[in-house]
């Protein structure tokens, strides 16, 4: 966090100033590990047997937030009798289809439940990402259930955690880990002990959590830790996601994603969802809990969309939305574009020739394309792949062959235009334009309006049901300044709602209604621009420590998500010290520091009615609103694609076989992508007998483009190089200061070394295993260039977001620069075809 | 001097981000100065010079599995520190510069002026730091301004705003030499007992603007553990010359005597 | 643990989990030992102080990169500080010769090089400096505590009273007249003022710095300047057809002496911040400056007293010619002595010079070390 996150990283350090103590839990030492208490050194890939080993840990030593965990999670929940765990089936939950390599949720779910499930239920289309409401369920129909409060009954939840993480022992984790059992009880001494009544512990993960084949269920063993400390919904809990891009979460919320639309709302799916609205409202609302009012905001979506056209008897519009056909993330459709599948692309804000995994088939798949379209600040890697890449090096392809016509716009960077990011938090921060951009530079908001406009034109000019759609689109926005930029508060208006009949913005979300009399961009953010002129996100002054009144976090400026949690079930604070929301009984309201996650005047002794719905199905003592039974889920009922608990599975090249479960390697519905120009290597393959696992530079930015191409940074890391162990050192015969060339079965690159203690190998099953460290920054393009890292990378998919593994893979290593030209090639085949 | 501003630079708050060292080239307009892999660890700016005015220097130790950086139990692993000009009580380069380009501000800063400024590059030899240096194509000798124009304008430097941890505090000297007294004890008791403050005030330099707080030696961040002010030769140096002159006057008149004029 | 105690070889047990190829962690452990006592190894992998990579450490500094900066001098101040040397010491001797009626050839030659130095001295101080009107920057402040801005004033009033002084002397030549005289005479006395400062004061300059080297030779550098200068102007004046002045032989003697004595001194005391006055390239300079002013000079103005009529001329003529070359050695080879001195991290730091060869006098430092480091020598 301290690399990547050094701004942020000044509140750790005032925590840890304050005695907090820091753990730090990486492959590697780095600035981060320099600055915390404890640093554990855990082997690339493996931490869900670490998760799981402190799960097991808060069972075993009754460590548990007892009250909390009967109360606000489903630990009572009991489950069917004919769900079967991994331990029973190999490594595999009940449900799994071999062939189709696919799980149904219908064994998964709660005993008493009414409804019926299957692979189609919802968030288990294969096509489908995972980003929607649905992962985790909260379409689920399953507020009514059977549960034992004494979480005595062998099937409920808690004891069902127990028997899975029965085997996560310390030893487990030192054998898998490579964490000795001492280091690993220091943490899990430091972590418990640090939670309770009156203390709290918060977890901050990012990619090293994320980028895995079992990222997702990763995070789910931190929630599920949380869950059983009492660490959600309370201050200083939780489980933080550093986000990456300035914006990355304003890019999740109003998505850039393929399988959501504004708010989390799924995006309709060809095969599964039907098409007309009512049959699509049924199967993704749900009858209990707080997304029974998702009609409210579909209906809202559309209406801001497709304004005038869009009424009760033509469904909204609801057929004008695209839909889901396939994998259109970003492995899917580049698969189709090295298929010829694909004309043309659009590239705003990435740098794929570097970024992302396999490099040699991204930059080959753009070579299929007719025509791509570049927005930058410079000629990126990406935009240059026809005539300065490593393929042209190697005589690959000749830039004469190439028939793509690139169109590069050069980009208006983020003091040159107004706008908002939205971070960790959620909170929308807006910023003012500092200086108009040079020449030819433009905004996006300026780029996709006019871009919009001229689109529109064309399809009102020759109408056609195919046009419809484009031509009845609400793309009306006023514009100002030199270069005719849209109207930030046009934008703001409609993405906050406004009523349809007076244009007036609405002030909250719960004014949204399902009757098209208002319409919304995105329902979460309501309340960011409550009245015309009043922008929130553009407030900066703080009114107290959760900083109200600096920006907007949604939902309604909530600062701590689920935070009923953070009283007891009888409305009262946990602990003076940790106080946050509570139920005012002379007010009969629930009011404190923040604003109350929770129907503001339901009273904590509220019991629903057998036949109660929507959200009259919410106890007062069940803060999670967004789920159906208002708890937290150790236990997630559907959703998920790779089961309903985090299991430990090796990364999609392992070293080593899984210790716990030998028959399923790797995470079964993990996709490898695997072809031809996606190479894997046989399981514990001798050619590639490292670890390799990739990272970043405080001193860099991902790809490179606004970093290398600065010479005040560059300066700072000129050249790319990779991280090993003294040991490691002496036994490839590694020079410091040297260069080493790494191969994978992807590629091959060259790198000076960096001998250092901060990193070292591991005693994995008794194993020794060498890990060499890159960090990817480097391309050929800007002032410091180097070779490109996920040249190595395998394109991958997490099952449910996804995402690729960058951080445990294969490789590599010998002293020396690598060939050039087209014998670096031949050096690749002839390490393919050395027998392993 | 209480209206005498000064740093505090802590490297045990330091996460070597090296904003500071980016912060100080943007405002001062300083342009990048080569690039350089050098394998000294993360740092690959060296030293401070004419060209990097603010500079983040990292020290590598193995770590032990188990304790961070912060640990009192372990030893010192991973530190940064971040060297500048120390603006010495007594400055060498103040005192040799003939030109008297080299001035003491009104905040007690050490500040060469650049109009005045011949190239000489006295100051250079004079530094028992080895800050200030002669930029060869523009032939004037450069150093860390303390943000002089900043500081008349009533900002802080540069370099400690764009700190995010508060590792460069800026303030008066007075009260951050208490701080910096009150940060090492606090640091001892949390077990970290090689935490030591570098202020050279027992030395002819008499102390310095740029406080340091580090972790272990000094010498390993290159801060020398007896620097002195060079002024400090120079009377033995003029006694020297008077006993030349002497040798000169009486040599000669003896030998012209003596030789009575042949 | 305390800042003692956390020594490496005490940590390094931890290192190796019991279950290792313990044979390699122990190799590992051996190895750093060897890099903590003996400050390098020659294992790939490992770089502790000058073994082929250097580290950061209270045993070895900062990467060896140097503390102190090289001095930034062109090559005009080395021959700067000979010249005025020489010239001075030539001021004060034409003053004395004039004063004791010595021959005026003499008197006149002395003049003539003291004028010509003072001339120099200001044009080569002007050529480091790039451009002339820099050289005023230095004359709108004096300041007793800067060597250099004292020196100013002294080469200040060197060169007009020297040239003034030769001037009167050459008109008086032709024809004879009072008022020329006094001029002489009185300029002549001012220059030889002067010219004692110009002899003297560049020792102070570089003395009074924090180079090593030069700092700790403070006591005896500005006389061992002078009696080069003294040297050199003697053997000057000698050289334009003075052989026979016995005056000046006493004196050319009486530096050589001086000098030889100095470089004794030298080559008996044997401290760390003296190692650039005896070892490599400066080494070798000095050394030859010395042989070249004391030991050989004065071995020939011996052999040439004793030698007959014929030879003795010559004689004089060879120990002239290598005294003024030893001065001009003696002066680079100070300067160069001043480079090598801040390059050597080990003295300002005060580290062992013994287990701690500066990295740049390693045989075998990795040449991605040695390019590391000329890298960041990129600053000047
Ligand atoms: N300076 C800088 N800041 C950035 C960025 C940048 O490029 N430069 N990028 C931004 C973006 S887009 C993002 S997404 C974030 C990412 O922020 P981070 O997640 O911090 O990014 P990384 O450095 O890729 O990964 C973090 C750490 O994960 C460790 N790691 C590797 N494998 C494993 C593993 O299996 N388990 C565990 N526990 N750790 C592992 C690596 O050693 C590394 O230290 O940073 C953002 N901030
Ligand atoms: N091996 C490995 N690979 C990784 C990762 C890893 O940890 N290891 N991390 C992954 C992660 S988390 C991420 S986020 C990706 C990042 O990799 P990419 O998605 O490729 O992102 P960047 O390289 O940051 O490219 C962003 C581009 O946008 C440009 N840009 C910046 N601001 C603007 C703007 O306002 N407008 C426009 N039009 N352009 C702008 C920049 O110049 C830059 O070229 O890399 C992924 N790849
Ligand atoms: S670059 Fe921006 S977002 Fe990243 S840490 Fe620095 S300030 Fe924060
Ligand atoms: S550190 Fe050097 S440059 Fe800075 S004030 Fe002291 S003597 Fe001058
Ligand atoms: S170089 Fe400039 S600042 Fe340094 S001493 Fe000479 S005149 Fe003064
Ligand atoms: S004070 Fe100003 S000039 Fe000095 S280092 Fe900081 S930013 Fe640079
Ligand atoms: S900005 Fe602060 S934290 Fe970052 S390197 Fe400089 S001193 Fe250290
Ligand atoms: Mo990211």
């Amino acid at each position: 966090m301290a690399e990547n996150h050094p701004v942020g990283f000044q509140w750790v350090m005032q925590a840890r100033e304050h005695g907090a103590t820091v753990i730090h839990v990486d492959p590697r030492f780095t600035r981060t590990s320099a600055m915390s208490d404890i640093w554990v050194p855990l082997r690339s890939g493996s931490d869900i047997a670490f998760l799981g080993g402190l799960i097991h840990y808060v069972l075993e030593n009754g460590k548990e937030f007892r009250e909390y965990v009967t109360h606000y999670t489903n630990a009572p929940t009991i489950l069917r009798k004919d769900m079967k765990l991994p331990d029973e089936l190999g490594g595999l939950f009940s449900g799994w289809d071999a062939e189709k390599k696919h799980y149904s949720p219908e064994t998964w779910g709660y005993q008493g439940e009414p409804e019926k499930r299957d692979a189609h239920t919802a968030g288990h289309a294969s096509a489908g990402g995972g980003h929607g409401k649905d992962r985790g369920g909260e379409a689920g129909k399953v507020e009514k259930h059977d549960s034992d409060p004494t979480l005595q009954h062998p099937r409920c939840v808690f004891n069902i955690l127990k028997k899975h993480y029965a085997r996560y022992t310390p030893e487990l984790v030192e054998r898998v880990c490579g964490v000795p059992k001492d280091q690993f009880l220091k943490v899990a001494e430091a972590f418990t002990n640090a939670s309770g009544p009156d203390k709290t512990a918060a977890i901050c993960y990012a990619v090293g959590f994320t980028q895995h084949s079992t990222g997702v269920q990763i995070i789910r063993a931190a929630a599920i830790l949380q869950l059983l400390l009492g660490n959600i919904g309370r201050p200083g809990g939780g489980i933080l996601a550093l986000r990456g891009h300035a914006s990355i979460q304003g890019s999740t919320d109003i998505p850039t994603l393929y399988d959501i639309l504004p708010g989390y709302i799924p995006m309709p799916f060809f095969e599964s969802d039907a098409h007309k609205l009512e049959q699509y409202i049924e199967k993704h609302r749900s009858s209990a809990g707080w997304w029974s009012n998702f009609d409210k905001y579909i209906v809202s979506l559309l209406k801001a969309w497709y304004g005038e056209a869009a009424t009760k008897d033509n469904d909204y519009r609801f057929e004008w939305l695209p839909r889901v056909t396939g994998d259109h993330s970003h492995f899917g459709y580049w698969i189709d574009m090295m298929e010829g599948k694909m004309d043309g692309l659009f590239i705003m804000g990435q740098n794929p020739a570097v970024g992302a995994p396999n490099g040699r088939f991204e930059r080959s798949a753009l070579t299929k394309l007719k025509w791509l379209v570049v927005r930058d600040f410079s000629e990126n890697e990406t935009a240059a792949f026809w005539h300065d890449s490593q393929e042209v090096e190697r005589g690959q392809y000749k830039p004469e062959d190439i028939a793509t016509e690139i169109f590069f716009f050069p980009a208006a960077a983020h003091v040159e235009k107004e706008g908002s990011y939205t971070n960790t938090q959620r909170l929308v921060q807006f910023h003012e334009k500092a200086i108009e951009p040079p020449e030819d530079c433009r905004s996006e908001s300026w780029f996709m309006y006019h871009l919009g406009r001229r689109l529109q034109a064309n399809a009102k000019a020759e109408p056609s049901e195919r046009n419809a759609p484009m031509a009845n689109l609400t793309w009306n926005y006023r514009t100002h300044g030199p270069s005719a930029d849209p109207m930030m508060d046009d934008i703001l208006t409609e993405i906050n709602g406004y009523k349809v009949a007076t244009g007036e913005p609405v002030g909250e979300y719960t004014e949204l209604q399902n009757d098209g009399s208002t319409a919304s961009g995105c329902w979460i953010y309501t309340g960011i621009y409550p009245k015309t002129g009043h922008n929130v996100a553009n407030m900066r002054k703080p009114k107290d420590y959760l900083g109200h009144g600096w920006g907007f976090a949604w939902p309604s400026d909530r600062r701590i998500l689920y935070n009923r949690a953070s009283a007891r079930p009888d409305g009262k604070p946990w602990s003076e010290r940790k106080k946050l929301v509570w139920w005012d009984e002379g007010k009969k309201k629930w009011t404190g520091e923040d604003v109350p996650d929770f129907k503001e005047d339901v009273p904590p002794d509220y019991r629903p009615s057998k036949d109660a719905d929507g959200m009259k199905a919410i106890a007062g003592d069940q803060p999670f609103i967004m789920h159906p039974d208002g708890v937290g889920w150790l236990w997630v009922t559907s959703g998920l694609k790779d089961g309903p608990l985090p299991t430990h599975f090796e990364p999609l090249e392992p070293v080593v076989p899984n210790e716990l479960y030998p028959d399923q390697p790797h995470n079964p519905p993990a996709q490898k992508k695997e072809r031809p120009d996606n190479p894997y290597g046989f399981p514990y393959d001798q050619r590639w007998p490292h670890v390799l696992t990739t990272y970043r530079l405080t001193e860099h930015h991902t790809g490179g483009g606004m970093s290398r191409t600065l010479s005040h940074l560059s300066e700072l890391q000129p050249e790319l190089f990779c991280e090993v162990s003294p040991e490691m050192a002496e036994e490839c015969g590694l020079e410091h200061g040297a260069y080493a060339t790494i191969t994978s079965p992807r590629g091959i690159i060259e790198a000076r070394v960096m001998v250092t203690d901060r990193v070292r190998p591991f005693n994995v099953q008794g194993k020794r295993i060498h890990q060499v460290g890159l960090p990817y920054h480097w391309g050929r393009r800007g002032i410091a260039v180097g070779d490109t890292v996920n040249d190595l990378l395998a394109i991958s998919e997490e099952p449910n977001v996804r995402i690729m593994e960058t951080k445990a893979l294969i490789c590599n290593i010998r002293p020396g620069r690598r060939p050039r030209g087209p014998a670096a090639l031949e050096e690749k085949h002839a390490q393919e075809r050395k027998t392993a | 001097m209480s209206a005498t501003t000064a740093f505090l630079t802590d490297s045990t708050l330091c996460i070597g981000c090296k904003a500071c060292e980016v912060a100080c080239k943007e405002w001062n307009g300083v342009a990048e100065d080569g690039l350089n892999w050098t394998g000294f660890s993360y740092d690959n700016t060296g030293a401070v010079g004419h060209s990097t005015w603010r500079h983040v220097k990292f020290v590598e130790h193995p770590p032990e599995p188990g304790y961070g950086g912060n640990s009192g139990e372990a030893p010192a692993s991973w530190t940064f520190s971040s060297d500048v000009c120390k603006h010495c009580e007594n400055a060498g380069c103040l005192e040799a510069c003939p030109t008297g380009s080299i001035v003491r501000t009104e905040f007690g800063g050490v500040y060469v002026q650049p109009d005045i400024c011949n190239g000489c590059s006295y100051c250079v030899v004079a530094c028992p730091f080895g800050v200030i240096q002669r930029n060869k194509e523009d032939g004037r000798a450069f150093k860390c301004t303390f943000c002089y124009d900043r500081q008349k304008a009533g900002l802080t430097p540069a370099c400690a705003h764009a700190c995010p941890t508060e590792s460069i505090k800026f303030g008066k000297l007075d009260d951050l030499r208490e701080e910096a007294n009150r940060r090492v004890r606090e640091l001892n008791d949390r077990g970290i007992d090689d935490a030591m403050i570098y202020d050279p005030t027992d030395t002819s330099v008499g102390g310095i603007h740029a406080i340091f707080v580090t972790r272990g030696d000094p010498k390993q961040y290159n801060l020398p553990p007896k620097p002195e002010i060079p002024t400090i030769y120079a009377k033995q140096g003029w006694r020297s010359a008077a006993i030349g002159a002497g040798i000169l006057t009486a040599g000669t008149l003896l030998a012209f005597l003596g030789g009575n004029g042949r | 643990m305390s800042a003692k105690e956390s020594s490496l070889p005490e940590r390094l047990p931890t290192e190796a989990p019991e279950f290792s190829e313990p044979s390699r962690e122990r190799r590992l452990e051996e190895v750093r030992r060897q890099a903590l006592h003996t400050g390098r190894v020659t294992g790939a992998g490992i770089r502790p102080a000058g073994s082929p990579f250097p580290i950061a450490s209270p045993e070895a500094g900062y990467y060896g990169i140097p503390l102190l900066k090289e001095p930034q001098w062109s090559w005009e101040i080395p021959v700067y500080f000979f010249a005025g040397g020489a010239a001075g010491a030539a001021a004060v001797i034409a003053e004395f010769a004039q004063m004791t009626g010595s021959k005026t050839e003499l008197v006149n030659d002395a003049r003539t090089v003291a004028a010509i130095g003072s001339l120099l001295a200001p044009a080569l101080l002007v050529a480091d400096l790039g451009m002339p009107s820099r050289f005023l920057n230095m004359l709108r402040v004096f300041k007793v505590q800067s060597p250099m801005s004292v020196g100013v004033y002294i080469v200040s009033g060197f060169g007009p009273t020297a040239t003034l002084a030769k001037m009167a002397n050459y008109l008086r030549g032709n024809h004879d007249g009072i008022l020329l005289k006094m001029i002489e005479s009185a300029s002549g006395l001012f220059s030889a003022l002067f010219g004692l400062g110009m002899a003297t004061y560049t020792g102070v300059l570089i003395g009074v710095t924090a180079i090593p080297v030069w700092n700790e030779n403070i006591d005896s550098l500005p006389t061992h300047f002078a009696l080069s200068g003294l040297g050199a102007g003697v053997s000057a004046i000698e050289l334009m057809g003075n052989e026979d002045s016995r005056a000046l032989n006493m004196l050319g003697l009486a530096a050589a002496v001086g000098e030889t004595l100095e470089g004794i001194k030298l080559e008996m005391t044997s401290k760390p911040a003296n190692e650039p006055l005896k070892k490599g390239v400066s080494g070798v300079i000095t050394r030859l400056g010395g042989l070249l002013s004391g030991p050989l000079p004065l071995a020939l103005r011996i052999a040439s007293a004793l030698a007959g009529e014929g030879n003795s001329k010559q004689l004089r003529r060879a120990a002239a010619a290598s005294t003024v070359a030893g001065s001009l050695f003696t002066r680079i080879g100070w300067v160069r002595a001043g480079h090598a001195s801040a390059r050597d991290y080990r003295l300002p730091l005060q580290l062992a010079t013994k287990s701690t060869p500066t990295v740049a006098q390693l045989p075998n430092e990795s040449k991605f070390a040695k390019a590391s480091r000329q890298a960041l020598g990129r600053h000047d």
